[in-house]
């Protein structure tokens, strides 16, 4: 059977009806949208429809100075997380999948037990422990607590681990040095899995909220999440808020569509949960 | 984690092989622990500073009054008994179970109606299941704002309401309201992913036990009971596992959509927590807060593996 016969009319129903349901998914994007471009006085969709659109909202929003530092903010937060999780944790996945040394098994397991504990549940100590370090609105203070992340290093692991040591070994003879195998042979082989982390990582610290509602308090230190928590009622219409928003989520659908292979696949298979 | 167990031992059989006749000096025999623990050391050193630290001092702080200048005295079991006899908290945990009660099965029923649906699909399947997932790569902060206004007076929902001739709804301001509404609001952003790992069970089912169950006669209601159900058994409970969790670590939306309200009606657990810790600046009560949250999420994970292991003897 070809994909066109199999084009039967119990198809196209279904095809209609996850049509529906894909549209009142998306439907909250578009309203976003839509009030992103309407002019300030259009409040409320349904019932006033705006009669033209406009992009002073997405301008305005752009060139306001909190939003651009938000932003950036975020893009650090978000970038610096991710080069440093794929280094450490692949360095970290490597050593578990290939060497050995005392403790290995014990350091790996006490890692992943962390899992177990609710991140909210350390939140306060974590606070106590980066405001004594000084670390309170700082980018450090931001990143560095974020990084220790078993999920990386347990995948990272598992891929590496499927890897031929006749590989490593190799260019052991050839008397290379660790840190050439790492450089040269670790991180290309697992390119394919950095890429899948790495979004990861990506998404969870541009979206996260919480770590950064407590550690980067100040104006200026402001996550786009936290800066977007606070703009409600503040002087701001509807159409301003919304074109915030939009700006806010684009950096999302851009990763998710170039790398929405990625991401998919990597769910099926092994259950990464953000 | 599901799936990746596999393949997991001739990694280790082909290593130790290998290393058995280690005749080399010493020096060359240390070199591998010691580049081990070496690659480790970064991560290592971010575990200990950021995660075993934290837990220690989670149960030590428990044991104090910490204030916010970093005073503190211990009061021994004084945070707990304080725990188990204090209304805002206990109420915050009642508050926690309803939503978890309306969130989990509204995620996993939207998540499996939809992975059926896409599974019974033969093209444009790619189409749909990226477009279902999309609110899943967003925020919950985002969401937030987006349903914040969905849900107004004059928002979207009441805006068609009023146009059909109903009369508008406080979907936030009501109490016995606003839980169901903001698990609409989680169960939309997050949804999907629980579709792509139902859906991959789905895939996973050998067609040969269908076509077997079709050629007995059995109907469309009959495959899915009798069949795909029992065989997405260990998918559908890894799915109710991490949706209960995530329904226990609510925060973000009510956040930004009702800040606990109306009247503590939406006061979650992790809420409690916040408000102890960032309006009270009671640490240590707020830290006994968070083992509270870590032993209900433990209980609650222990008892639904106990049923599932019940269930299937």
């Amino acid at each position: 059977m070809t994909a066109h016969t199999q084009r039967t009319p119990q198809q196209w129903a279904l095809v209609a009806l996850l049509a529906v349901i894909a549209l009142i998914t998306v439907a909250p994007f578009l309203v976003m949208l839509l009030l992103a471009l309407s002019p300030p006085d259009v409040q409320s969709i349904p019932q006033e429809m705006p009669s033209e659109l406009t992009t002073d909202n997405l301008t305005g929003v752009l060139s306001s100075h909190g939003m651009v530092r938000w932003t950036l903010n975020s893009a650090i937060y978000s970038i610096a997380s991710v080069l440093v999780i794929l280094i450490t944790a692949t360095m970290a996945g490597y050593a578990f999948a290939k060497k050995r040394f005392p403790g290995r098994d014990v350091l790996l397991w006490s890692f992943l037990a962390t899992l177990m504990v609710p991140f909210q549940a350390m939140l306060i100590p974590m606070f106590v422990l980066v405001t004594e370090l000084d670390g309170v609105d700082t980018f450090w203070g931001l990143i560095v607590p974020t990084l220790a992340n078993s999920q990386a290093v347990f995948l990272m692991r598992q891929f590496i681990r499927d890897l031929p040591d006749e590989l490593f070994d190799a260019a052991k003879v050839d008397g290379a040095s660790e840190w050439w195998v790492f450089w040269r042979l670790v991180l290309p082989l697992t390119k394919p899995i950095l890429a899948t982390l790495g979004v990861f990582v990506f998404l969870w610290h541009w979206n996260d909220f919480l770590w950064p509602l407590v550690v980067a308090q100040s104006d200026e230190m402001r996550t786009l999440t936290v800066g977007l928590a606070t703009l409600h009622g503040e002087n701001v219409t509807t159409a301003e808020l919304m074109a915030a928003a939009t700006v806010s989520v684009v950096p999302c659908l851009l990763v998710f569509w170039l790398l929405q292979r990625y991401l998919v696949n990597s769910i099926t298979m092994s259950g990464l949960k953000g | 984690m599901v799936g990746t167990q596999t393949k997991t031992d001739t990694g280790r059989a082909a290593g130790r092989r290998r290393r058995a006749p280690d005749r080399r000096p010493w020096r060359a025999r240390l070199r591998e622990p010691a580049t081990g623990l070496l690659f480790v050391l970064p991560m290592l050193v971010l575990f200990v500073v950021f995660r075993f630290l934290p837990i220690a001092g989670s149960v030590g702080m428990s044991f104090t009054d910490y204030r916010i200048n970093g005073q503190w005295d211990p009061v021994g079991l004084e945070n707990y008994s304080r725990l188990l006899s204090d209304p805002v908290f206990l109420a915050s945990l009642r508050v926690t179970l309803v939503y978890a009660a309306i969130y989990v099965p509204l995620t996993v029923g939207a998540a499996l109606g939809t992975a059926l649906l896409l599974n019974a699909l033969v093209f444009a399947r790619g189409l749909f299941r990226g477009v279902l997932f999309l609110p899943y790569v967003t925020s919950f902060v985002l969401a937030g704002v987006i349903w914040r206004w969905v849900y107004e007076f004059d928002g979207l929902i009441n805006g068609l309401l009023v146009k059909f001739g109903l009369e508008p709804v406080g979907f936030l301001q009501e109490s016995e309201l606003v839980l169901p509404s903001l698990a609409v609001v989680a169960a939309w952003r997050g949804f999907g992913y629980s579709m792509l790992i139902l859906l991959a069970g789905l895939k996973s089912i050998p067609t040969s036990y269908l076509e077997a169950a079709r050629v007995d006669g059995a109907g469309t209601w009959q495959r899915f009971r009798y069949v795909v159900l029992p065989q997405l058994r260990p998918v559908l409970f890894f799915v109710l596992v991490i949706e209960t969790i995530a329904a226990f670590q609510v925060f973000d939306t009510i956040y930004v959509m009702t800040g606990g309200g109306p009247t503590r009606a939406s006061y979650s657990l992790v809420y409690a927590l916040f408000d102890q810790g960032f309006q009270f600046f009671d640490f240590g009560y707020a830290a006994t807060m968070g083992i509270g949250l870590f032993v209900v999420i433990l209980v609650i994970s222990l008892v639904q593996r106990w049923l599932l292991d019940r269930e299937t003897k």
